[in-house]
């Protein structure tokens, strides 16, 4: 057992993240040599938090309405008359582009008899929004311009019978809404996330996969799964011995929090540690993805720099890019941030996914996961549309989707956890979570953050 | 089985014509030509004003999305399919035919 020190001051043996990766021949972002950790207590989360209808009912309440949400990529409403419903709950927001190209959301609910203009999860393009009930009509402005047999509805104008608007703005090529008309404007709810993605071009990437399953587990149980390298031993590498990334775990104010761990680099608890040579033929045969050997590394250089270059030099010919400006940091290892409630981003060049995850709105076992693929899109060519996702049910595996590559089989391994955590949660005696004072920080952060909304039990 | 030949269409345009007494709506999307029904399932209106994108054809009145190769729809708001019809092209002339395709 661990020996006693103050709460949250311990550390995994040996070098830290940042002390890692000072040792790359490329200097790294200075957000990535930023360390923002603070002990946030050790209590057990409870288990109804998770189960509890009660509790799911009162998130729906007062946590979803309140808080800035990712709706879609600015690309899925690129030309005027585009859309995308985002469902949250029993929530519904419609997204568009108007004809002066601004981005608008609107409740998703005429203001006749309240029949949901567009079914959920749709997308799709038309000139005006049209109920397929009595066929009111509302422009891409949201404003009330047809009602058949007016005659008949003189209490009824635009005035007072237009769409609803939902806050809207945008981040990063990403659209978020807001159903709150009084919440902080997005850039507040952001925190550091722009200041540590500027040396990032987000913006200018495209989704190459879009993957939406149906998670068997509770929505926070769902990112918690995503949250900590913890897991990455015995999950993800059969409990081999020296297998734990060495990893940064940070929190930042009010709504983000991050891990990055490094690829290709010594494990320090290893009592004889690899050569540089074997370092990189290790990454080689798990990652090369190539026919061609595997070179040598020169004296006095890192396994992880020569691997950076390969990438680099890979996906600038498969892009139509130029990554040198990279770090080994940015190219190699897995660097996720979280934003408070249900997103996570990865700018580095390797890992390029964002998640999103949405509660099932009737039943708290239950949840949604939203999977993409950003790739950076090549200069001077339009990069192709957003990708029809590829929906899968709870027992579908990941490896059935194209564009996932390896990484197919290890979100099966994370979505088994899954299940076996919704099942232990309603017999486990204990009564809630216990988590590990660092390396379980952001799953405390992120019931911090929700209690926030939700409040203390009546 | 009936057929209609007709002259191939310029890339991006339609038009609608009758096969076997069914209104058709033919289109050029990206140099291949496709013919579907022109009715929507979902409410049954003519659909040869919807805009084409990315392969599917948008309702005009409610935006239901078709693809224009399968005829299957997205989205809730009809789970009924499209009619297609078969279309070869040869020397500029293209042939729909109600066949089952």
């Amino acid at each position: 057992m661990a020996e006693s020190l103050k709460p949250g001051t311990a550390r995994a043996p040996g070098h830290t993240y940042q002390e890692a990766i000072l040792k790359d021949s490329s200097r790294p972002p200075e957000a990535f040599l930023d360390h923002s950790y603070e002990f946030m207590g050790d209590q057990d989360i409870p288990y109804s938090h998770y189960t509890s209808k009660d509790y799911a009912a009162r998130e729906m309440e007062n946590l979803w309405p309140h808080v800035w949400q990712m709706a879609c990529r600015e690309e899925h409403i690129a030309e005027p008359g585009d859309y995308q419903v985002y469902d949250i709950g029993h929530l519904s927001a419609i997204v568009t582009r108007t004809e002066s190209m601004e981005i608008k959301a609107y409740v998703n609910a005429c203001m006749h008899r309240g029949t949901a203009l567009k079914p959920p999860g749709d997308n799709g393009f038309c000139q005006s929004f049209r109920c397929p009930f009595h066929g009111w009509i509302y422009s891409l402005d949201g404003e009330l311009v047809e009602v058949p047999e007016s005659w008949d509805f003189p209490h009824v104008g635009a005035e007072t019978h237009s769409l609803r608007e939902i806050l809207v703005d945008t981040w990063a090529g990403f659209v978020f809404v807001n159903f709150d008309r009084e919440a902080e404007p997005l850039d507040e709810f952001l925190g550091v996330l722009p200041e540590h993605f500027k040396d990032f071009d987000i913006g200018n990437r495209y989704i190459e996969t879009h993957v939406c399953k149906r998670l068997p587990v509770n929505w926070k149980a769902a990112e918690e799964a995503f949250m900590e390298a913890y897991h990455v031993k015995e999950t993800h590498a059969g409990g081999r011995d020296f297998s734990e990334p060495v990893t940064t775990y940070d929190v930042y104010p009010l709504n983000v929090s991050r891990f990055i761990h490094t690829v290709g680099s010594v494990n320090p608890r290893m009592p004889v540690p690899p050569t540089e040579q074997e370092l990189l033929s290790a990454m080689w045969g798990r990652r090369g993805a190539n026919d061609q050997a595997c070179p040598t590394v020169p004296e006095g250089v890192t396994a992880r720099d020569v691997y950076a270059e390969v990438v680099k030099k890979s996906l600038g010919e498969q892009y139509g890019q130029d990554f040198s400006h990279y770090s080994t940091a940015q190219t190699l290892d897995s660097i996720e941030y979280f934003l408070f409630p249900n997103f996570f981003i990865f700018p580095g060049l390797s890992l390029p996914m964002a998640y999103r995850f949405r509660p099932d709105p009737d039943d708290p076992d239950y949840s949604y996961f939203d999977l993409y693929f950003l790739r950076p899109s090549q200069p001077g060519v339009t990069p192709p549309p957003p990708p029809e996702p590829i929906m899968l049910d709870v027992k579908d595996s990941y490896t059935l989707a194209e564009g996932l590559g390896f990484l197919g089989a290890v979100y099966d391994q994370d979505t088994d956890n899954m299940a076996a955590q919704t099942r232990g949660f309603k017999t486990c005696a204990k009564g809630g979570q216990t988590l590990g004072n660092y390396q379980e920080v952001r799953i405390r952060h992120l019931h911090s953050r929700v209690q926030d909304y939700v409040g203390e039990e009546q | 089985m009936t057929t209609l030949e007709m002259p191939a269409l310029a890339p991006e345009q339609r038009e609608v014509v009758t096969v076997g007494g069914r209104c058709v709506l033919v289109c050029n999307v990206g140099g291949v030509h496709y013919a579907v029904e022109n009715r929507c399932t979902h409410q049954e209106t003519t659909l040869h004003e919807g805009r084409i994108r990315h392969g599917f054809i948008a309702c005009p009145l409610h935006g239901v999305r078709f693809d224009l190769k399968t005829g299957e729809p997205k989205g809730d708001l009809t789970r009924i399919p499209l009619r297609t019809f078969s279309v070869t092209e040869e020397d500029g002339t293209l042939t729909i035919s109600d066949a089952e395709c």
